[in-house]
């Protein structure tokens, strides 16, 4: 997967093989490896919707950090 | 002066007495002369009317009573409460009274601030102007702001109100991601370090992808620690773009010159920090897998009936020119039973026409050829040998009855028949005839020649 890929860039990239294909002016083997990009793109952009639909996970920041550096002691030891 | 009637009382040194009423206009007159100035104190006793506003200016010396008109008070939103220290420009006034109602004295105050929000503007103005030019309001307005951020880092006061409406803008955008809040004093001197602090501990966090600060609105003394320059440098070069929303934009803090975006609200912030409304944009995700997989479906459908269509061409074609053979077929019997159809009835009609025409031409035709057969009958009849002999002349025959047309002939026959117009004789020729050869001697058969 592509690291630099963000949620508006992967929906950009949809629309756009939309569009293309909507054109009708894609070969066969080209309108399938469209559509199959265009399906990996939904699947992540689906994930990403998840990711933020799970319920609002609320933390302070002064545990986070406590419990960050608790994490980061215990990999010292190790 | 208008001097009032002198009584009997006893007598006074002082001049007078005065229609009070005259005393107060001049009075009012004498205080409205008083140059406009600027007074400083606490404000005590705020009130609003409809037409004006109440508040007492008051010092550890003294106090002035104040009024303000209630349109001018509103343009400047200052919002005054007791105990807050302001400048107050305007001047003396005095209203006289009447005798039915009070007399009230008031400075008339045209000009209010803050007391040292001058000072602070000031102040704020040369640092603005500084950190612009050092390019540092820039800085975060170039980093990318995430569509549909996992967490999102929050600085602001624990017991705001801006906390609730973070939530609730959030909450608008159907987000319910991780939230880390980072809770920190927003107005006294501590406040600017400290929110730099959480700001720099949020920014530490690798999944924190976008950092809100948000505080309600205030006064901008209340909003000064969100131009501290201290915290408006770290803002500038945070990693993580942050998004302010402090006061309400009637005054615009530093940080939200230097911030990558501000909001006029705690709410406002929230939906900038997730761009997207998740439900909708999950509608519209579906509709768009949704037109994918038509296509995909619909290349190869496509395609496949375009295949099918070509499989069945040539048998197709056969049986399409088996039809056209067997329509030309018909139509050629059918053209042929129409055609003998058409001669015999125009055989009838024909015979029909032929019929009625020679019926009408035989009438006349008939005399015409009778006439003509009479006409041929006359000549013939005037050819007719018999009407010669009826006239006197003879026919010479030999034996057998040839006829004999010369002299010679009738000599060299010895005997011939001389035929009258009314029966035949015998005669002999005598063989000693002198005038055998002359022509010019008159004929034998017959007395007168007419011919």
């Amino acid at each position: 997967m592509n690291d630099d890929r963000t949620y508006e860039s992967a929906v950009g990239r949809i629309e756009e093989i939309i569009r293309r294909l909507d054109s009708g002016d894609a070969g066969l083997r080209e309108t399938l490896d469209l559509v199959a990009e265009g399906r990996e793109l939904v699947e992540y952009c689906a994930a990403e919707l998840d990711a933020v639909s799970k319920g609002l996970d609320e933390l302070k920041l002064d545990e986070l950090v406590t419990r960050l550096q608790g994490a980061q002691r215990s990999d010292d030891h190790v | 002066m208008e001097q009032a009637a002198p009584n009997s009382a006893p007598r006074s040194s002082l001049p007078g007495p005065y229609p009070v009423g005259s005393y107060a206009a001049q009075l009012k007159r004498r205080l409205q002369e008083f140059a406009h100035i600027q007074l400083v104190g606490e404000v005590w006793g705020f009130r609003a009317a409809r037409a004006r506003v109440y508040f007492e200016l008051r010092d550890a010396h003294g106090a002035l009573p104040c009024s303000m008109w209630r349109t001018d008070f509103d343009q400047l939103g200052v919002p005054l409460a007791d105990g807050l220290r302001v400048v107050a420009g305007g001047g003396c006034d005095y209203y006289p009274g009447s005798a039915t109602s009070s007399p009230s004295f008031s400075f008339v105050v045209t000009e209010l601030r803050l007391e040292g929000e001058g000072d602070l503007l000031v102040q704020l103005q040369r640092l603005r102007r500084k950190l612009h030019d050092e390019g540092l309001f820039e800085r975060q307005k170039q980093l990318a702001l995430p569509a549909l951020p996992r967490t999102i880092g929050v600085v602001t006061g624990e017991q705001g109100k801006a906390r609730d409406d973070v939530l609730a803008g959030l909450r608008r955008r159907g987000w319910a991601g991780r939230l880390v809040w980072a809770f920190a004093p927003v107005q006294d001197r501590h406040a600017a370090p400290r929110i730099a602090a959480a700001l720099r501990e949020l920014a530490a966090i690798a999944e924190v992808e976008v950092v809100i600060v948000a505080r309600g609105g205030g006064s901008l003394a209340d909003l000064f620690a969100f131009c501290d320059e201290g915290l408006c440098r770290t803002v500038a070069l945070l990693r993580v773009p942050v998004i302010s929303s402090v006061g309400h934009h009637t005054d615009r803090t530093l940080i939200d010159d230097v911030a990558a975006i501000s909001c006029s609200t705690p709410t406002h912030a929230a939906q900038a920090a997730v761009a997207i409304d998740c439900g909708a944009a999950r509608a519209e995700l579906t509709a768009l897998a949704r037109r994918l997989n038509g296509h995909g479906r619909g290349a190869v459908v496509s395609r496949a009936r375009v295949l099918a269509q070509l499989a069945r061409a040539p048998s197709a074609h056969v049986a399409r020119n088996r039809r056209t053979l067997h329509q030309l077929t018909r139509e050629l019997r059918a053209s042929a039973r129409r055609t003998a159809l058409r001669g015999v009835e125009l055989g009838r009609v024909h015979g029909l026409v032929l019929s009625r025409s020679s019926a009408r031409a035989l009438g006349p035709e008939r005399i015409r050829r009778g006439r003509e057969l009479e006409r041929l009958a006359l000549a013939l009849a005037a050819h007719d040998p018999q009407r010669t002999l009826a006239r006197g002349y003879a026919l010479v025959a030999d034996r057998d009855g040839a006829p004999l047309t010369s002299a010679a002939a009738a000599r060299d026959a010895g005997h011939v028949a001389l035929r009258f117009h009314d029966g035949s004789v015998r005669a002999d020729i005598d063989p000693d005839d002198a005038r055998e050869h002359d022509p010019s001697a008159p004929p034998v058969a017959g007395p007168d020649d007419d011919r």
